[in-house]
């Protein structure tokens, strides 16, 4: 029997890393129903917000204002999202074999970046400050302010994304796109500025992850990879598609792995995971919420 | 100078890949006039329909709306000026909801202004949508889902209409009854350029008709003029089948 304690620091433990993955995820899966691709480009834009963030923060004796450097990073990654969408993926837009070349692009990116953030900012180990400091109690346990923060604007976030697909003009164009881009066109949508407002809010939510997790972990310029993969299975298992299964996903597999971690331990804990994922891909195929087509 | 023409279509040349569908058509809809485009499968009345509402690029001839030229405009530029294509067996947004595809369909800046009394209008014409607001469109019936496509042209404040193929696949009742309702749209004074199989169909709505064979135009036909239902099916297929 596990201790009422040792039961808390889990479901908080899983709660920030399912907050985390569902951030990530839903970007991720918010350009594959639009766009049809795979972004693999994704992790490092996690790692680049956060480098971005804290060069305004804490660089170079610019002290300023935490609020303001997280402003800057989001309209830096919105700016870049923009641009690695018209480079790498608008050129190859319509061709057969998109999804695949999308994905040589997209390491491309990755890789780019990844050693454009190693050249620029070098190999000392940066920390971001915490967006709330000190320490709350929640569910008799004391964790960091910083965490209860994650689990607390993960879901505002994920709302608010929510909301702008569902109610506003843009949100509903880029569904439509998604699910209809011949019939979108002849409402005059414009496919091409959906996939660029795709992209950035995709960039954006993946940079306030970095931004959120860089005070809990060291920055490193692979910090986004192995959420990255997370994300992506996140998507596959959440049934590829709706934003809500993404999400419900992105949940119960940071339960799962918090649960694996204390009981099988750190070093098994992502084999374990891939083990229980694979089992209950054999049964339900079609992804945890996915639906089965007749 | 308002122009007595909607729509002129003069000489164009369009088709898919490297070969051409259409070898020079050219048609005339006048403002408030109701033209009918008749002809057997895979002959380019779809194909004739997506020159002129930039789906495809016509590689030779014009199209005028409204007086301007609008010959390899994007469907945007196109729908901004109000010419509005309805395209045939639209299966719309899977997962959106009838209501939300309406409220969407007011996309553009011109229609934006006028979303509620369109609203208004499309659920007073089609009552039906009005019972299944918050299914997906996935879901609806065949005739439902016409509705709602010709719903979803009349949320974009259209100066014209294109229907293509409003009732492939639907019961006689369901035709009637379209049928109503495309009338009530054309009275408000939007032309209309309506592509038809069912010649009783067209005969009942339109003021003119144009035969399209081969991509081609290869007749035109007047309400005064009294061209029956089997004089047309031995045009197209030979005395056999009249
Ligand atoms: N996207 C496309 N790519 C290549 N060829 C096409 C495409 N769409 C149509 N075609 C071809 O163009 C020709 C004309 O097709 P179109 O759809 O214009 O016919 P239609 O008169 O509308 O027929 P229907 O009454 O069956 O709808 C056909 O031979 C068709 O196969
Ligand atoms: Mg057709």
């Amino acid at each position: 029997m596990m201790s009422l304690d040792a039961f808390s620091a889990l479901l908080v433990s899983g709660l920030v890393l399912g907050s985390i993955y569902a951030m990530m995820a839903s970007g991720l899966s918010l350009v594959w129903t639009t766009l049809g691709i795979f972004n693999f480009a994704h992790g490092v834009f996690m790692a680049l917000g956060a480098y971005v963030a804290w060069t305004v923060s804490d660089a170079a004796g610019l002290n300023l204002w935490l609020g303001f450097a997280i402003a800057m990073s989001v309209a830096f990654m919105a700016g870049l999202g923009i641009l690695i969408e018209r480079t790498v993926v608008r050129p190859f837009y319509g061709q057969r074999d998109m999804l695949l070349i999308t994905v040589m692009t997209t390491l491309a990116v990755m890789m780019f970046l990844e050693k454009g953030i190693q050249m620029l900012w070098g190999p000392r180990l940066k920390q971001l400050r915490p967006i709330v400091e000190g320490k709350v109690s929640l569910l008799g346990i004391t964790i960091s302010a910083q965490e209860a923060f994650i689990i607390v604007i993960a879901p505002l976030v994920l709302a608010a994304l929510w909301a702008f697909l569902r109610w506003t003009s843009t949100g509903r164009g880029i569904r439509a796109v998604g699910q209809n881009p011949d019939a979108a066109k002849l409402i005059g949508i414009n496919a091409s500025a959906m996939f660029a407002v795709t992209f950035a809010l995709s960039a954006v939510l993946a940079g306030f992850t970095g931004i959120l997790l860089g005070s809990l972990r060291l920055l490193t310029p692979g910090l986004g990879a192995e959420p990255l993969i997370k994300a992506f299975i996140i998507v596959i298992f959440g049934g590829m598609g709706s934003l809500a299964g993404t999400i419900g996903a992105a949940y119960i597999i940071g339960l799962v792995e918090a649960f694996l971690i204390t009981t099988v331990g750190f070093y098994w804990a992502p084999s374990a995971l891939f083990i229980i994922l694979i089992a209950v891909l054999l049964v339900r195929p079609e992804g945890l919420f996915g639906r089965r087509v007749a | 100078m308002t122009p007595d023409l909607a729509l002129e279509v003069s000489g164009v040349r369009a088709g898919y890949d490297s070969y051409d569908v259409l070898m020079g058509v050219s048609l005339k809809v006048g403002i408030n006039e109701r033209v009918g485009l008749f002809g057997p499968n895979g002959h380019g009345k779809t194909t004739l329909l997506n020159a002129i509402s930039g789906v495809i690029k016509p590689r030779v001839g014009n199209v005028r709306f409204m007086g301007d030229e609008i010959a390899g405009k994007s469907p945007q530029a196109v729908v901004d000026r109000g010419l509005i294509h309805v395209p045939q067996a639209n299966l719309l947004f899977p997962q959106m909801e009838v209501m939300e595809t309406l409220e969407l369909a007011a996309f553009c800046k011109r229609a934006k202004p006028e979303k509620s009394a369109n609203l208004d209008k499309v659920l007073q014409l089609f009552p039906r949508l009005k019972e299944r607001r918050r299914q997906q469109c996935k879901t609806l019936s065949g005739g439902e889902r016409q509705m709602l496509s010709i719903g979803v042209g009349l949320m974009c404040a259209p100066k014209m209409l294109m229907l293509d193929e409003p009732t492939l696949g639907l019961s006689p009742k369901l035709k009637d009854e379209l049928a109503v309702a495309i009338g009530e749209i054309s009275q408000t004074g939007i032309p209309l350029l309506l592509v038809e199989q069912d010649i009783s169909f067209v005969l009942s709505l339109a003021d003119r008709m144009y035969l399209v064979d081969h991509g081609e135009i290869t007749r035109e036909v007047s309400k005064g003029q009294d061209v029956d239902h089997e004089q047309i099916m031995q045009m197209y297929f030979g005395e056999e089948h009249a």
